[in-house]
């Protein structure tokens, strides 16, 4: 486990000799030892087509490889921070949302317009998220940052949840989202709750939520 | 059924009844829901009208169905006050859910409004049941009693309960006027048998410009 989180913004990370880490540039506080930032210009893993992809998807957050011996304190713009463990399961989440994550996991970068048709672009309009979402796959830990905290909201087939897309974080397991609207006359008057467009996650697995509807 | 989870994040559990929830306030829900506006304040076309005059506009919505509905509004503290009977009075900006079983209205504060920059009407809210309140920074819940009266900065000041008398204080002397203020030339003074919410925080106001 090689994040501890010291308070709800800082989290704590041990490298050793021979594991790397990748954390948002910038995103350091303090280190202990010897460790050394290398920032990365491919953006992640995965060689230079994978760094294309990122750029050309527009997931593409300087990131820094964080490797030597020692420990490392995070933390970025007072944000929460949230570490999610992964187990084999794959992670889906906005590269700007992503603090720091395990070297061992996969990343790649994933077309979200395919799920869903025509609704899934829309969605990727309405959230503010584009069409690109980034993926983390593998057994390791993910330092996600948030606006005010998070809860995570397990999914269950039978029981679908419904997200505020500005509140949306993101989300593991195997899970199909869609963009459900209520739109209804009442919005076209102007007399709408603020509830009209939904994220709709049906499946199985977990969707984190932040405590407030600003984006990072 | 209100609970918080964590202090940020109000889940509120519903088997078909309604509550009142902040415009867009929704960060989550299972089951399934039903979003309405209302035209928040009081109830009826003479709530609206008072609505309308007092300019205590709070935009409401009415969240009815089955399942766990989740509130939560840019991060904000959540303190829940329960209401027996009695009437608690709030800003409407800091007021982000409330019960079926409980009523909402507008009241006129006078001078004290004005000072808070929150115009001069604050809601009230009455009957049996939760409500959730908003601050900046977690409240402190100060108790007021005849012998101990109660001086609060308006900024500060988030809602009150029970049976309280406030009046309007002034620190303004010729200091004020010369740009040497202390920063804290306006008051509220609360006097009688009740409880009173602050935040750990300051609105922008009038008082604390000068």
């Amino acid at each position: 486990m090689p994040f501890r989180e010291v308070n709800s913004k800082m989290i704590e990370a041990t490298v050793a000799p021979g594991q790397r880490l990748f954390s948002q540039r910038g995103a350091m506080l303090a280190y202990k030892g010897e460790v050394s930032f290398t920032p990365n210009i491919q953006g992640g893993q995965g060689g230079v087509m994978s760094m294309i992809g990122r750029r050309v998807a527009n997931e593409a957050t300087p990131l820094m490889t964080v490797e030597g011996s020692g420990t490392v304190l995070f933390g970025h713009g007072g944000h929460h921070i949230e570490v999610i463990n992964l187990t084999g399961d794959t992670l889906f989440v906005e590269a700007d949302r992503l603090l720091a994550f395990d070297g061992t996991l996969e990343q790649g970068t994933m077309f979200m317009g395919s799920q869903g048709g025509v609704m899934g672009m829309v969605r990727g309009q309405v959230t503010g998220q584009g069409l690109f979402t980034t993926t983390l796959k593998g057994h390791g830990a993910v330092a996600v940052m948030a606006h005010g905290g998070i809860i995570e909201v397990p999914i269950t087939p039978q029981r679908p949840v419904h997200v505020d897309p500005q509140a949306y974080v993101a989300h593991h397991g195997d899970v199909r989202n869609k963009l459900s609207t209520a739109l209804g006359w009442r919005d076209m008057v102007g007399r709408g709750s603020g509830e009209a467009f939904q994220l709709e996650l049906s499946g199985n697995g977990a969707v984190f939520v932040q405590a407030s509807e600003e984006k990072l | 059924m209100f609970r918080l989870q964590g202090s940020k994040v109000l889940a509120v559990d519903m088997t078909g009844d309604a509550v009142k929830a902040k415009n867009g306030s929704m960060v989550a829900y299972d089951g399934q829901m039903d979003f309405k506006k209302l035209s928040g304040g009081g109830e009826g076309v003479r709530g609206m009208v008072t609505r309308r005059l007092t300019g205590e506009q709070m935009t409401l919505m009415e969240v009815k169905g089955h399942g766990t509905c989740w509130f939560a509004d840019r991060a904000s503290e959540i303190n829940l006050v329960g209401l027996q009977g009695d009437k608690l009075f709030v800003e409407s900006s800091n007021l982000l859910a409330t019960d079926s079983g409980l009523r909402t209205g507008t009241s006129f504060t006078g001078m004290r409004g004005a000072s808070q920059g929150n115009g001069l009407f604050t809601t009230t809210i009455e009957g049996h049941g939760q409500a959730a309140i908003m601050s900046d920074g977690p409240a402190v819940v100060l108790r007021v009693s005849s012998q101990y009266p109660l001086t609060v900065d308006p900024g500060a000041y988030i809602a009150h309960q029970g049976n309280l008398r406030q009046s309007f204080q002034s620190g303004v002397t010729f200091r004020t006027f010369m740009g040497e203020g202390g920063g804290e030339a306006f008051q509220i003074r609360f006097e009688g048998d009740g409880l009173v919410y602050v935040q750990p925080s300051e609105r922008n106001t009038i008082g604390g410009e000068v």
